[in-house]
Order: structure tokens, then sequence, then C-alpha cells
């Protein structure tokens, strides 16, 4: 109890905690009165409950049990649905005096996984470094306040992770691995008959296009395309089981947690106070398309126009963008240089190590426009254009280097023609003269 | 003055040897006769190696941590540095074919037959030093190619029972290829195998002095009774005609040099990924690619032990080539020995170009 209200009392809201002692206050509670069916191996054994179950269909099927994490390690199903598994009757087998639960749903298979999953030291038999404040953390996410509220159409642990055949978060065949969450999440989200009902803060119908978005953006595409698992996917931003939308001050933390220099120059800038939705002005938030420098200026595919138009901004936004552009292109043209040399055999290692500390600075200039201070930029994108100079002289001197060899060569092959002939000129003389 | 600077030489030289060699050494003349050529074209290349190898041993520096900056400043700051590091790379190259090339002439010509035995067997063995030249120097500028190629290529006797752990641990001077390697193959590449390719390259020349050019079986068989093979004298009308090989070669030498300079590469590193298309040099790739497509095991064997004992036993054949051809010793024509040869030849060439479309 104690620990209870110590989570409790970590968290932010007093409707949220409302909320998180209701499913506390129902979850646990269950979970206690069944504390004496927790599985043992020797159970295992009495388990009387695949032999009527195993050849049903649908929901009363025991199928996947194989496959689950669970049953591998010995708990039985009379672990979550209670019952007596060694009664080969079923009205024995579903005694309610045994604790017999029957088909969990809402709270219930909430209680069912916090018995263990909630109890640290029943974890740490099984896996000591697997954290035990899910239901806490669920108590305080959107589903877990609306089903405290009686919604039982929102998500439980079961409808994530599965109700039979759990397998383990590492697992790529789980529905909660990386690469399967949005997918998981889209079971709902993207399902505009279930979503029916369901509105945002403003009272506007919820939105089921999140999937679609993010399977556009930049992180899917690392994620999903490149099988990336450090880019994020729907939890990464909204959280696992305390899942919820990042509020709007923290979406500039939720970003920042990966794109972390990007959040401490935009801390710094004037847009900070401004931009209410923070990164998500103009990245969006699930679309997340790769961002260029032509979101960047004053041109009329630019975002900056949208709020600056012959202001201070506008300035500053077409200085910032000239800064890149400009580094952009005298990059780019000192590594076509730097090829052709490269590509006729010249050694240019030092000045590909130029080069390439040039395009670092390219990257760090765009860094600083989320500082959207010019100066910033400027003196960024001003050393990466004296590195360039550097690389583009060096380029320049190889070319000539690279001519002076070939007129070399052609004044030895003259000579070497010259050699030759006078030495054919000699055999002949040689051999015209009779021994 | 040539004739004051000969004549003061030889009141205190005696140079008569020489000077009757030269006189009366001569060279037969056949349709044959331009394949004689090939031996002069790798002593030349081999007197460019000398050469250009003295020169680059100014600036080199044999260590892991200083051999690829040695040769990236030799090519990059040294005047003509990458004239001489190119041309020694290159020269290199056409050595070893050139040998390949002189080798398989001897081969189908029958020049080896009784009694140049002798000049086979050093032959053979200047070409396995060749070899040898070739492997240890291209692990030389520490290059990642080189030093994960070389990893491969010491690998290989590994797998040689008994004795192939020692053998191994000898090539690399510990269990893997380190800085050690590199200085155990500086040390051969510029002390042992100069060492060893003076005292064979010596004999050989000497015998050829001796017994003069072979006339191939073929050419003697069409002689009348009495009539000898045409020929003309070594000094100056053969020797100004290898000179003017010699002064080509010079030119593709120098051409090869300016217009397709050999690629330094990066730095090795021994704890970066194996890079794609790692494999030896050409002239190693035929033995390379037939390791690679043996199947694990054959019969009961591992499948690249009978590579390397099958290829060993190759090279016994070879060396012994000579004493086992016994109908050319008896100047008549042996046409299995062409047949061997051809389709080693061939085997050799399709195996190389597979090895390099493959990777």
């Amino acid at each position: 109890m104690w620990r209870r209200n110590l989570v409790l009392s970590r968290l932010p809201g007093r409707a949220t905690r409302i909320a998180a002692a209701a499913i506390v206050a129902i979850a646990l509670p269950l979970a206690a009165s069944a504390q004496p069916a927790r599985a043992t191996a020797a159970t295992a054994a009495a388990n009387q409950c695949a032999t009527c179950h195993g050849g049903l269909s649908g929901a009363l099927a025991a199928s996947d049990v194989a496959a689950d994490v669970h049953g591998s390690r010995g708990f039985t199903c009379a672990d979550c649905h209670g019952g007596d598994p060694a009664a080969t009757d079923k009205a024995a087998a579903h005694a309610t005096a045994k604790g017999f639960k029957g088909v969990l749903g809402g709270a219930a298979t909430v209680a069912a996984c916090a018995r263990c999953h909630a109890d640290p030291g029943f974890m740490r038999t099984y896996a000591p470094a697997q954290r035990v404040d899910q239901a806490a953390e669920y108590a305080t996410s959107v589903h877990g306040k609306r089903l405290a509220g009686g919604d039982t159409r929102v998500a439980n642990c079961a409808s994530c992770h599965g109700g039979h055949g759990v397998r383990r978060v590492s697992d790529a065949k789980s529905p909660v691995y990386p690469l399967n969450v949005a997918t998981t999440c889209a079971k709902c989200h993207a399902d505009p008959a279930h979503m029916a009902g369901y509105t945002t803060d403003a009272g506007a119908p919820l939105p089921t296009n999140q999937f679609e978005g993010y399977s556009a953006s930049v992180h899917a595409k690392a994620l999903i395309g490149k099988q990336d698992l450090s880019a994020p996917t729907c939890n990464d931003c909204h959280g696992n089981h305390g899942a919820a939308p990042p509020g709007a001050g923290a979406v500039v933390n939720v970003c920042g947690t990966c794109h972390a220099v990007f959040a401490e120059r935009f801390a710094t800038s004037v847009h900070k106070d401004v931009f209410e939705r923070g990164c998500v002005e103009c990245h969006e938030n699930h679309r997340i398309n790769q961002p260029s420098d032509a979101l960047l200026g004053t041109a009329p595919e630019s975002l900056c126009p949208t709020c600056h138009s012959d202001d201070a901004g506008a300035k500053a936004a077409a200085t910032m963008h000239a800064q890149i552009t400009g580094l952009q292109t005298a990059v780019e043209r000192a590594e076509q240089q730097l090829l052709a040399v490269r590509n006729a055999g010249l050694e240019v290692g030092d000045e590909e190590l130029k080069l390439r500390e040039a395009r670092n600075h390219l990257v760090l200039s765009r860094t600083e426009v989320h500082t959207f201070n010019p100066d910033a930029v400027t003196k960024v994108a001003t050393e990466g254009l004296a590195l360039t100079t550097g690389v583009v002289d060096a380029a320049a001197a190889g070319e000539r280097e690279l001519a002076f060899r070939r007129r070399g060569l052609a004044a030895a092959m003259v000579a070497f023609l010259v050699v030759v002939l006078g030495l054919v000129w000699k055999i002949r003389q040689i051999e015209r003269t009779p021994h | 003055m040539w004739q004051r600077a000969l004549g003061w030489i030889e009141a205190r030289v005696d140079l008569s040897t020489v000077r009757y060699l030269a006189d009366h050494k001569r060279v037969p003349i056949h349709p044959h006769s331009p394949w004689y050529y090939l031996g002069g074209l790798t002593l030349f290349l081999i007197g460019v190696q000398i050469a250009s190898g003295l020169l680059l041993l100014l600036y080199y520096r044999p260590s892991a941590g200083e051999a690829y900056e040695s040769v990236q400043f030799i090519v990059s700051r040294v005047e003509f540095g990458w004239l001489v590091r190119n041309v020694h790379s290159w020269s290199a190259n056409l050595a070893v074919g050139a040998a390949f090339l002189h080798l398989f002439s001897v081969l189908f010509l029958r020049s080896y037959r009784k009694p140049r035995e002798l000049t086979w067997v050093t032959g053979v063995f200047l070409l396995f030093l060749l070899l040898g030249f070739g492997f240890s120097g291209y692990l030389l500028p520490w290059n990642e190619l080189a030093f994960f190629a070389t990893k491969v290529g010491t690998g290989i006797p590994g797998s040689i029972p008994l004795v192939g752990d020692a053998l191994q641990r000898f090539l690399r001077g510990g269990d893997d290829v380190t800085g050690a390697t590199l200085s155990r193959f500086f040390g051969l590449h510029v002390a042992l195998l100069p060492a060893l390719l003076v005292v064979l390259l010596g004999v050989h020349l000497l015998l050829v002095q001796q017994q003069g050019m072979s006339v191939p079986i073929s050419v003697r068989k069409r002689l009348r009774p009495g009539d000898e093979v045409p020929s003309v004298k070594f000094v100056p009308n053969f020797l100004l005609r290898e000179l003017v090989l010699w002064y080509i070669a010079l030119a593709g030498l120098a051409a090869l040099a300016a217009f397709s300079p050999w690629e330094l590469g990066v730095k090795a590193d021994a704890f970066a990924p194996v890079p794609a298309g790692i494999r030896p040099e050409w002239y190693f790739l035929a033995a390379f690619q037939t390791l690679k497509l043996l199947p694990s095991h054959i019969a009961g064997i591992e499948g690249e032990l009978l590579g390397v004992l099958g290829m060993g036993l190759a090279m016994g054949v070879l060396v012994l080539l000579p004493f086992l051809d016994r109908r050319s010793s008896q100047e008549k024509p042996s046409p299995l020995i062409t047949v061997v040869g051809v389709i080693a030849l061939v085997y050799l060439v399709v195996m190389t170009v597979v090895g390099y479309v493959a990777a």
C-alpha cells in the first residue's frame, strides 16, 4: 500500500490520480485475491483445460498457448482464468469457488496481468530487470483513464500484447516488437468504426489517419524501410503503457529525447515561446517528412512566409537560407573537382578529410537554423566555406599537376620514339653490312 | 674515347672471356625466335624493380603506424615520388606477366630439354621468387585491401597438416596479421628475396650464356643433313632489338604510371569490417578462385587442404617437368605436354577472369 501511494503521488493532475487510483483499486485487490493460484511447474502436469479447450475454436480455443512466453515458463490457463485445472468435469473446473473468472476483459485483464507484473518480489524470480510499474503507468494513460470510467473498448494489456501466445517484446513476431508497434496501434486507431465517438480535448472527432501519416514519415522509412530499430514508432513519443498524446509544451521535450541538439538550439530561439506546438509547427507530427533546405526562406513553397513577410523574420529566413544553400553549392563543387583529380589517380586523402569537415559544417549550419538566429548560421557556414575554398585550391593544384604529368609523358614519349627509331636505323645499318 | 677507356680497363682486367662471348654468341633465327625476347624483357623489368625499389626505400617506413603515411607522403609530397611508386607497382605486375609468358613459351617450345634442365629449374624458382616479391610487396603500403588479402593469403598455408600452424605463424610473425607481419614482409621483400634472386638469376643467366639459345625440335627436324639453323650475332644484332623492346616497355610503364596510377586506398584497420571485393593480386587469383570453388569436404578430406596439396603437387610437377618429359630429351615430339600445357594455361586464364568477375 505504501508503494502504491508513492507511485500515485508522483502522477500529475488530480483527474489522473483519481483514475489511476480507481484502476489500481480494482486491479490490485483482484490480483491479491487470486494470489495462491500462481503457477508452478507441477500444476502444468495436472492441467485439464487443454483437454476440452484444445478442440474448441474462437475465443474459447486454447490456441497459441505453445508459443506463449508464460506457457513456456510453466504457467497454466488457471493462473489467469482461475478455476480448477485438475478437474475433469466442466462444472468443477469452472467453479467460482475455485476462483474461476472465465473470459477476461477490460479491468479483469489488467488485474490478471498486474497480479504478477506489478509484484517486484515475484517478477524477480522470472525477469529481475523487468519493470513492474506497467499497471500504474497504464492507469495514467488515456486508455487506463477511460477504462476506469467504464469504457471497455479501449486497449488493455491483451489488446497490444495478445491474450494467448504472448511473446517477449524482443521477439520479432510480438505485436509490440518495434517494427510491429505501429500496425498494432493502427488496429484501433486507424479504424474509423472503432474510433467513432472519441474526440480530442477540443471536442473534434479523433482522427484516424495517424498510421497513414506515420507510414509516410521519415521515421517509418528508417524503422520499417531500413529496419533501423533506433528510429521511433508510436510508443517512443506517446509512451507505451502510459500512452497519451504529448501535451503542447511537451513536444520539444519528446522530440528532444533523440534530437537533443535541435531541442537545445530551439530552447534559445525566439520561437520557443511562440510555437505552441513546438517542433510540430514546421515538421508536423505523424507525417514527419525528410526536412529540406526548401522549408527555410522566403520562397512561396517554404514555411517561413506562413507567418513572415517583409519583416525582420523574413530577412533572417532569407539570410539563413542563402548561407546554407551557398555552402551546399560550394561543397558540391569542391566534391566534383576533387573527384576529378582523385579519379585521375592523385592522392587527395588530406583534402577528403577537409571536405568531410566542410560537410559536417553544412549539417551544423542546418542545426543552427533551430536557433532562428542568422548570425549563428552565418558563423558556421563561413567556416565551412573556408574549408571548401581550401579543397578547391588543392583540386586546382592537382589539375595543374596532372597537366604537367601529361606534358612530361608526351616529352618522354618523343624521346623514347627518337631512341627507338635510332636503334631501328642502327639495326638496319648493321644488317645491311655483309659479314 | 670509348676505345681508350676500354683499353685502360683491359690493361688491368682480363676481358677476353667477355670479348669472346660477345664475338661468338649467336641467336638462332626461325619462326619462333620472337619468344627469345621474353627472358630479356623479364630481366629488364626486374632491373626497373630494383632501381625504383631502391628509390622508394629512401622514404618508406616499415611500421604499421607509419607505412601507409610514408607511401602517402611519397606519392603526394616527394618530387616524382608518384612516378617511382607507380612504375614500381606496374613494373612488378608486368614482370610477373612477362615471367609467366616466358615460362609458357619455354614449355611449348620444349626449351627445357636436355641439356637445359637446370636452366628451367632455376627459372621456375625465379618465377616463385617473383610471386614471393609480389605477395610480400602487396602488404607494404598497409592499406585495407592488402591487409585483408594478406590475412586470407597467409591463412591458406594454415590448412596444411602438421606444419600448417607453424608456417602460418612464421609468415605472420604471430597469430594474426599485425605490424610484426609488416616488418617481416619488409625484411623478406628487401633483403632475403633479393639475395636469393641474385644467386638464382646469376646461375640462370650463366647457364643461358653457356648453353646458348635452344632451337625447337620442329625447327631442327626441318633441317636438311649438314644444314645449320640461320643465326645472328647476339652483340650487337639481337641486343639492339632487345633494347628496342626495353624502350617500348619503358614507354608503356611511363604511360601507365601517368594515366593509370596505382591507387593507395584507405589505411588498414584491423578492427574494421572486412570490405567487399577482397581479392589478391591477379597472379594469385586463379589459385584463390580454385580454393573458393572447392567444396568444404571432398571424400571426407577438407577441400582447402586438398586444394593446397594439389597446388603443391602442380608446382612440383612444374619444377620437375624436364625430367618427366623423356620424349623431348630424345628430341621426339611430346604432344601430351602440349595438351597439358594448353589446359593449364586455359585454366589459369579462365579462373583469373572468373575471379575478377566474381569479385
